[in-house]
């Protein structure tokens, strides 16, 4: 990759993220107009001002607590940011791996759902071991969605039906599945709600702070990030992954066996997707509690989007997404602006990052510029090709 | 076993099934124009909770049907428009870009249903309209056939006679041979003259005019308000429908029919102690193991050298 194309995609992050900020702050803006007789300048004054207020709160809020005394460190804030990042940091992981390849995995939420449902039967009834369960459970989880992966995993490569509706299938199929499970085998019928049975205490993670239930899932999140990359950029493996990515017809050619990488890239992003909702329940709620499926294998397609599918860029992705979803809970909190805004600022994102056309203007005028300054490197081709 | 087959033979169960279909159809045709053009939308969920929302809003706000209905179809297309613009102009994933509208879908219209009523979780308070139902005249005194051919929503009916419309527009017409002929082999195309990114740009405005029709439905008349998220994977449903149905709108329609079935008698199967998790996800399974045989068939036929799939064309792109 060239120097000045990966300035541009930094750039074009950086860029996307403003507009998505500055789109938040229009609306919020328009839905902090006060209603009522008022002259129209002292209104937009107002709204101004409420605005600035909500946009403190969103931007400032996961760190830091205001008072009328003054600021201080927000630190349930800060743990709230930190869990949030665990299972996206995950499902980021799980998804990077397949779009490295070239394949979809939309999967990745049911794959979570039922590793989390059947390793909860794991962790209510396996003894009570400190560490030996934990890791028995979340390996559980990993089975799960490694097997549960394999079946669009094996379709795509033997039969070449297409994963993206095969594995959006299976979605619905996992969290079925894991209801039923819950609901049949492990539900707490002591409970109000749909929950399943309380996990055994030495079961679950440690915790480095006990008030706000900060557990230690960001570092098995952080050793995951290393271990992905190391697999994908260190390996033959990962360098099979991406050539698959880049060109499968080449990397046929030259002896790679696409149909059994294919299968190989879903089993293992399944294995990775399985463990993301296990983690959060081992170390936060202490037992199974969804309903509804948390959307953590969509999170995943966004954080991959954003990191473009670099393990390492992974976890700062998430970090970022789970910054602003604290940022917006505690905004809803303090004013009248509802959290969900959020969504609409991770739309505007997603869709900016991933076209490949906008800026395209400003990334050849900088192309022309990095050619000027290096005689050699120019590439007429390369030049004229860009659109 | 006769008490079970008398459970699902009412007529009452077939009004159901008809009701649940209503909305999965008209998205399944929606996917089906999408996916013959080449360009899967995968943002029909987005779309039909959008459409509803819409509908609720405009209904309750300024108490007029027909606007509410218009400006329901009107939004519908311009977020399919929205799509095509960035998946063929801007060139964006086409699979990624219906990712993000759904995300701005579901939490949109949560965040403005709070601005605008004050709830986040159903337009209650809002005075929204009902789409009615229509009897026709003379057959619904007929007793049986009454039953089933008169009394049902104004949107199903419409729903069904697009079946044939669609059908029509896809194999008879002009502009229908265009989608297709794109959708099949858009270099060849374009070589005869036929602008891709137009062709395209029109499938996915069809597919979300039908969408969003569905998801009138959905809000004026399957119920009369909105909930947050209320389409629950409908749009995701549908998808799978024409995958079942295939680039015919009759198929497309049977598979609709089979969801929306499977769907009013895994109600109706509780009472039998069949948990409805399992009559739930059989459509599903039986989806995948379809596309799985379809995909085997072609396989065997085509062997090693032949055709791949088109379904792999479009990710190459």
């Amino acid at each position: 990759m060239m120097k000045s194309d990966r300035r541009f995609t930094l750039y074009r992050i950086g860029i996307s993220v403003g507009i998505a900020l500055l789109i938040g702050y229009i609306i919020v803006f328009i839905s902090s107009i006060p209603s009522g007789d008022m002259e129209w300048i002292k209104k937009m004054k107002e709204a101004f001002n409420s605005a600035n207020e909500a946009y403190k709160y969103f931007l400032t809020g996961a760190l830091v607590k205001w008072r009328a005394s003054g600021a201080s460190f927000n630190q349930s804030g800060f743990i709230q940011w930190i869990n949030e990042a665990v299972p996206i940091i995950i499902t980021g992981l799980a998804v990077s791996i397949v779009f490295t390849a070239k394949q979809f995995n939309i999967g990745a939420e049911g794959q979570m759902f039922l590793g989390a449902a059947i390793a909860t039967a794991v962790a209510i009834y396996f003894p009570g071991i400190p560490f030996v369960s934990t890791v028995f459970v979340i390996l559980t989880a990993m089975a799960v969605g490694a097997g549960f992966a394999a079946i669009p995993g094996y379709m795509k490569a033997k039969l070449k039906a297409s994963e993206l509706v095969t594995s959006l299938m299976l979605n619905y199929v996992a969290f079925f599945m894991g209801l039923f499970i819950i609901k049949t085998f492990l539900r707490d019928t002591q409970a109000g709600s749909l929950v399943s049975l309380a996990f055994q205490k030495q079961t679950m993670l440690p915790l480095l702070n006990d008030r706000y239930q900060w557990h230690i899932g960001i570092f098995i999140a952080l050793g995951l990030t290393i271990l992905v990359w190391f697999m994908m950029k260190k390996t033959t493996w990962g360098y099979k992954v991406k050539m698959i990515g880049d060109n499968i017809k080449f990397a046929e050619y030259s002896g790679i066996n696409s149909a059994k990488m294919i299968f190989q890239v879903q089993v293992v992003s399944g294995a990775v997707a399985g463990t993301a909702g296990i983690i959060e329940l081992l170390g936060y709620h202490g037992r199974f509690l969804w309903l509804y499926s948390p959307g953590y294998g969509w999170d995943g397609i966004i954080i991959a989007t954003l990191a473009r599918n670099n393990p390492l860029f992974v976890p700062l992705a998430a970090l970022f997404l789970s910054y602003i979803r604290v940022g917006a809970k505690i905004m809803g909190r303090y004013t009248s602006i509802a959290p969900e805004i959020v969504a609409i600022l991770q739309a505007v994102i997603i869709l900016l990052v991933t076209a490949e056309a906008f800026l395209a203007k400003w990334k050849q005028k900088s192309i022309n510029k990095e050619a000027t300054r290096s005689q050699k490197m120019t590439t007429p081709v390369e030049v004229g090709e860009v659109r | 076993m006769n008490e079970m087959l008398q459970g699902i033979l009412s007529w009452d169960f077939i009004a159901a099934g008809i009701r649940v279909t209503t909305p999965i159809l008209l998205a399944a045709l929606g996917a089906l124009v999408a996916e013959s053009a080449g360009t899967p939308n995968i943002a029909l969920e987005g779309i039909m909770l959008i459409s509803a929302f819409i509908g609720v809003i405009i209904s309750g706000f300024t108490g007029s049907l027909w606007l509410a209905i218009l400006m329901g179809i009107i939004v519908g297309i311009s977020v399919a428009a929205v799509l095509a613009y960035f998946a063929l102009k801007l060139k964006t994933d086409i699979i990624l870009a219906a990712i993000a509208l759904n995300i701005f879908a579901s939490g949109g219209t949560i965040f403005f249903l709070a601005m605008l009523t004050g709830d986040k979780g159903s337009s209650a308070s809002v005075n929204s309209l009902l789409i009615p139902n229509i009897a026709i005249p003379v057959i619904d005194k007929i007793p049986v056939l009454g039953d089933i051919l008169s009394g049902h929503h104004s949107i199903t009916y419409v729903a069904i006679l697009l079946i044939f419309v669609v059908q029509y527009l896809m194999y008879k017409t002009p502009l229908g041979l265009r989608i297709r002929a794109v959708g099949e082999n858009p270099d060849a195309a374009e070589s005869v003259g036929i602008s891709v990114i137009k062709t395209r740009f029109i499938a996915l405005m069809i597919s979300g005019f039908l969408a969003s029709l569905g998801g009138l439905f959905l809000s004026m008349g399957y119920v009369s308000w909105f909930a947050r998220d209320m389409t629950a994977g409908r749009g995701w449903i549908a998808l799978a429908a024409q995958a079942l149905g295939g680039l015919n709108a009759f198929g497309v329609a049977a598979g609709s029919f089979l969801f929306g079935f499977t769907e009013a008698a895994s109600y109706s199967l509780q009472i039998f102690d069949i948990p409805y998790e399992f009559t739930q996800s059989l459509p599903f399974i039986i989806t995948i193991i379809v596309l799985g045989i379809y995909a085997w068939r072609k396989v065997k036929v085509s062997g090693k050298l032949g055709p791949s799939n088109p379904a792999e064309n479009i990710s190459k792109e």
